[in-house]
């Protein structure tokens, strides 16, 4: 129940403070529609396919390879860093919070901004004529899956690499991007060239991806999108380990502050 | 309340603690005093479940204090630390959700910290658009949200000016009378004068002085200060020390320890034939004391 209430409170208070922003709000809604929008017309005009079926296969590569991607894995390293910016951290640790209410109310707070996304997106994609198909539950597993292995590289790259919140970008950048295209967020998997596709095999974005395309746009079951699964749900529980791994470093080292 | 005995802390080889002990009393304002690097943070960080100690025993209302009991301390820190996009109201909420309080108990409790600190009116403005000292009594406030029994404030009235601190202060007061027990740091000594009623003295990691402010301006053997001008230092102070009159320098001036009160004729005619500018005459108060325990002033 401490826990729970924990949790709850530590989420509620990051989705207070993004809803505060609603700037960043709007900004948050703008790049998921407007990738959505350039992939599918992109793989209509580039694969000859109609727009409809573009919109398809465009939708679960935008969720899970890029709008869950800014905002879990940078929004994390955002909410660790503002924390320690303003000294906030040191007020919760004078607090009776766990540790882990903290790692869990970040996590649940990104879910549900990931979950807001996903119906941003998937909305979007059902009105341009996109047909889903697949297990939602399938689908959700592997959205949450993929939210956890972001946060947890959230707190790692958060509590070790980022002092301030200007570090966030070039951190995110500095990782993140070549991560996207080679997991296929901005161009099909299809068309990488051999060693690219060989490469991309050890990219958990490419698995999340290829995972989430596969069910929604093919109807694939677990059977067929298992390797993906197996190989994010080992990515999602390393990460989540290193993140609380990180998380426990960064408060020592902030307690000797 | 508060009972610390034989506290020891360490860093590496560094010895910021050396056998630290303090009784604090049920309802009673504390005043922790002490030159930078003479532990106090390091106290509190201990308090607060910040910093282990190496040895020593820390117990709260008889019991040994740790997770259990730590929720009986409420710390304002030296720094605001809020969450400036959330409003007053709600970064009170978020706290007093931490701390275990039922929906109720929150609404309650965020109105009536709120109300404590005269932010009522300021409820539902984001932190960001306080003013600094709106933005301490909110710091206060969030330590006040769990109803703790012993508070520490860590230099409360830090960087305000006169009226936001006539305000903290005004706060304190009710804190206390309503049997809250405060442990203050500052190094503002005269709101120690004004609030406390023992005060501590904490060099090297021990206090060495302990006492009300009359205790421990006893300690000094003088009655009154008098500093003194003149274009002849020399000569006053060789005669101050045929008559005795222990001297010191308080951030350059000349001033001499009174043994009674006297007439500014009667210190005048100590001294005659030495031109004398001006004289401004004192009583003793706690920076004297405090200035002769912490340092090492020898008479001059």
């Amino acid at each position: 129940m401490k826990y729970w209430r924990e949790t709850l409170a530590v989420a509620g208070r990051i989705l207070r403070e993004l809803g505060r922003r609603q700037r960043s709000l709007i900004f948050w809604g703008i790049f998921p529609i407007t990738l959505l929008w350039l992939n599918g017309y992109i793989l209509a005009e580039r694969a000859q396919i109609a727009p409809t079926e573009a919109f398809t296969r465009a939708a679960p590569v935008t969720l899970v390879g890029a709008a869950l991607f800014f905002s879990c894995l940078g929004g994390s390293v955002a909410t660790v860093v503002a924390e320690r910016e303003q000294a906030t951290l040191k007020r919760l640790f004078i607090s009776p919070l766990s540790g882990v209410s903290y790692f869990l109310g970040v996590f649940l707070a990104h879910s549900a901004i990931g979950l807001g996304q996903a119906l941003l997106v998937y909305g979007l994609a059902l009105y341009l004529g996109a047909e889903f198909s697949g297990s939602w539950l399938l689908s959700l597993v592997i959205v949450l899956l993929s939210v956890a292995a972001y946060v947890g590289v959230g707190f790692i790259l958060g509590t070790q690499f980022a002092r301030r919140v200007e570090d966030v970008n070039a951190l995110v950048a500095a990782f993140g991007v070549p991560l996207l295209i080679l997991g296929g967020a901005f161009l099909p998997a299809a068309l990488f060239p051999p060693n690219l596709l060989d490469l991309a095999q050890w990219n958990p974005v490419f698995h999340m991806t290829e995972a989430l395309l596969q069910v929604n746009a093919d109807d694939a079951g677990l059977d067929q999108v298992g390797d993906h699964v197996t190989f994010l749900s080992w990515f999602a529980l390393a990460m989540t380990g290193g993140g609380w791994l990180a998380y426990l470093r960064m408060i020592q080292q902030e307690r000797r502050l | 309340m508060l009972k610390i005995t034989h506290l020891v802390k360490n860093f590496g080889s560094r010895a910021v603690l050396q056998g630290l002990n303090l009784d604090l009393q049920p309802g009673e304002v504390y005043g922790l005093l002490g030159p930078n690097g003479a532990g106090k943070t390091t106290l509190i960080n201990i308090l607060c479940g910040l910093l282990q100690a190496d040895r020593g025993t820390l117990t709260l209302n008889g019991n040994a204090l740790g997770s259990a009991n730590r929720g009986l301390i409420g710390v304002a820190p030296q720094e605001n630390l809020l969450y400036r996009s959330l409003t007053c109201a709600e970064n009170l909420d978020f706290f007093a959700q931490i701390y275990g309080l039922n929906r109720t108990e929150r609404r309650n409790q965020v109105a009536q910290c709120l109300a404590q600190v005269n932010l009522t009116d300021r409820a539902h403005s984001p932190v960001e658009s306080l003013s600094g000292g709106m933005q301490r009594r909110l710091n206060m406030a969030v330590a006040l949200v769990h109803q703790p029994k012993l508070v520490i404030l860590d230099e409360p009235t830090t960087g305000l000016d006169i009226e936001a601190r006539y305000e903290l202060w005004e706060l304190i007061r009710q804190l206390q009378q309503s049997g809250v027990t405060i442990l203050l740091t500052t190094h503002l000594l005269d709101e120690v004068e004004r609030l406390c009623g023992r005060i501590g003295i904490l060099k090297a990691g021990q206090i060495i002085v302990e006492g009300s402010l009359g205790d421990l301006c006893q300690r000094i053997n003088a009655v009154e200060v008098a500093t003194i001008k003149s274009s002849a230092e020399d000569q006053l102070l060789a005669r101050a020390q045929v008559l005795g009159f222990t001297s010191r320098r308080y951030g350059g001036e000349l001033a001499l320890w009174l043994p009674q009160v006297w007439t500014l004729t009667e210190i005048l005619n100590c001294f005659p034939g030495i031109p004398i500018e001006s004289i401004t005459r004192q009583p003793v108060r706690l920076e004297h004391v405090y200035l002769e325990i912490t340092t090492a002033s020898e008479g001059l």
